[in-house]
């Protein structure tokens, strides 16, 4: 049967199938080199957490001071949360940078609503936390009212550096949560929020 | 003579002081011959003709094509509430039109008209300023001042769900009020997109705010 002058396959218990039986390592070797133990709730919480994509709710000058946060001085893609989308689809981290008035309400909660869980809101500012001076017939009192918040940036604008602050708390937030239970939870009654 | 390259040729006057208290001058003496026009005692800031509602849009005609006057360019248009003002015992509400010319650099200056709370409504001038359309939808908008003729009377900065005029003194300035689904405004993009001649090929069907669903809350 053999015909041309091919080597030979390599025998099952010397090692892997189909490598030359010379150059293959033990399997034993192969595994203590290439898996590591941990729990689901680690991985997947420390996957979330280093990829966050922020989707930029920008109405005023806070959003300036995120375009700082992204560019090269600041420089949010050290934390893994570079790549800004601008469909809600794409994102799981909201930024609502600026003065939210009663008119614009009900499109920052549909795109909320849009976009996948889990998802993640950072208020920036002083008039997205609590409408700021903004104490009057067309500003909302703050976004908790339609939506629910991680984490709160104070300032008008606030620094950079405050940014980068929120960002990691958020991390750390999401380090802490636990996609076990939130899955068992989710099985039971879907969540609703506000 | 519409063009900016046009208008570089024309002879510049300067605004001094002295054109300007010429032009105010002028200006009102033609006012008072042709509209019956007032001086408002309480203007500070230059010339303010106080004008009846029913000479109004003749007179903002005339303000406008007169070849000596040309104010050609409404800056913007105000109203005032004088509800609990010092010492004011005249009609409440006044709407208040800046005017500026882009020929005489001198010729600037305001036109009053005084309206009753109970029959607060003035003719609109939209057709002689293309600016005053919108200018005129955010004073109704703000005050419940009625431009009478205005094509598309609706609400400007406010949403549509909104009650009352917050500018008005008597409005609680901390008193917001929700909107629980988005403001079409479908139709005014459509109607904006047809007059630069585009030409609708498909149109959303329409759809009541009131069945919007969102888990916000369904309105009403």
């Amino acid at each position: 049967m053999a015909t041309l002058d091919t080597p030979a396959p390599t025998p099952l218990a010397t090692g892997i199938v189909g490598t030359p039986s010379g150059t293959a390592q033990p399997p034993r070797e192969g595994l203590d080199q290439n898996i590591l133990t941990t729990s689901i709730d680690a991985l997947v919480s420390w996957g979330r957490s280093n990829s966050l994509w922020p989707f930029p709710y920008g109405t005023a000058c806070c959003a300036i001071e995120f375009m700082s946060l992204v560019g090269s001085r600041f420089d949010l893609a050290r934390f893994g949360a570079e790549f800004v989308r601008f469909s809600p689809r794409h994102s799981d981290l909201m930024i609502v940078a600026g003065t939210i008035t009663y008119k614009q309400a009900p499109i920052l909660r549909r795109i909320w609503e849009q976009m996948a869980e889990p998802r993640y809101v950072i208020s920036v500012g002083a008039c997205a936390c609590s409408g700021g001076f903004y104490d009057c017939y067309c500003t909302v009192q703050g976004i908790d009212q339609i939506i629910p918040v991680d984490v709160y940036i104070g300032g008008c604008p606030p620094r950079p550096e405050a940014f980068i602050d929120a960002v990691m708390q958020l991390q750390e937030k999401i380090k802490d949560s636990s996609y076990v239970r939130d899955r068992a939870n989710a099985q039971h009654e879907r969540i609703h929020i506000g | 003579m519409s063009t900016s390259a046009a208008r570089l040729q024309e002879p510049v006057v300067p605004a001094t002081p002295e054109a300007r208290k010429e032009f105010e001058t002028r200006v009102f003496v033609l006012l008072q011959e042709k509209f019956g026009a007032t001086l408002d005692p309480l203007d500070q800031w230059g010339l303010t003709a106080v004008l009846d509602r029913n000479r109004l849009h003749d007179a903002m005609q005339f303000l406008r094509d007169e070849p000596s006057l040309r104010l050609d360019m409404l800056l913007d248009t105000a109203g005032i509430d004088y509800l609990e003002y010092p010492g004011h015992d005249l009609p409440r509400f006044a709407v208040v039109y800046i005017l500026k010319s882009m020929v005489f650099a001198a010729h600037r200056m305001r036109i009053k008209v005084r309206v009753e709370e109970d029959d607060a409504n003035v003719p609109s001038i939209h057709d002689l300023y293309a600016s005053a359309d919108w200018q005129e939808r955010e004073t109704w908008d703000q005050y419940g001042i009625v431009f009478t003729g205005h094509p598309n009377l609706k609400r400007l900065l406010n949403h549509c769900d909104f009650v009352g005029h917050p500018l008005r003194k008597d409005y609680p300035a901390q008193r917001g009020q929700w909107l629980l689904a988005n403001d079409p405004m479908i139709d005014q993009l459509e109607a904006r997109l047809k007059a630069k001649g585009y030409q609708i090929l498909e149109s959303p069907a329409p759809t009541s705010p009131a069945l919007e669903e969102t888990s916000f809350g369904r309105k009403k």
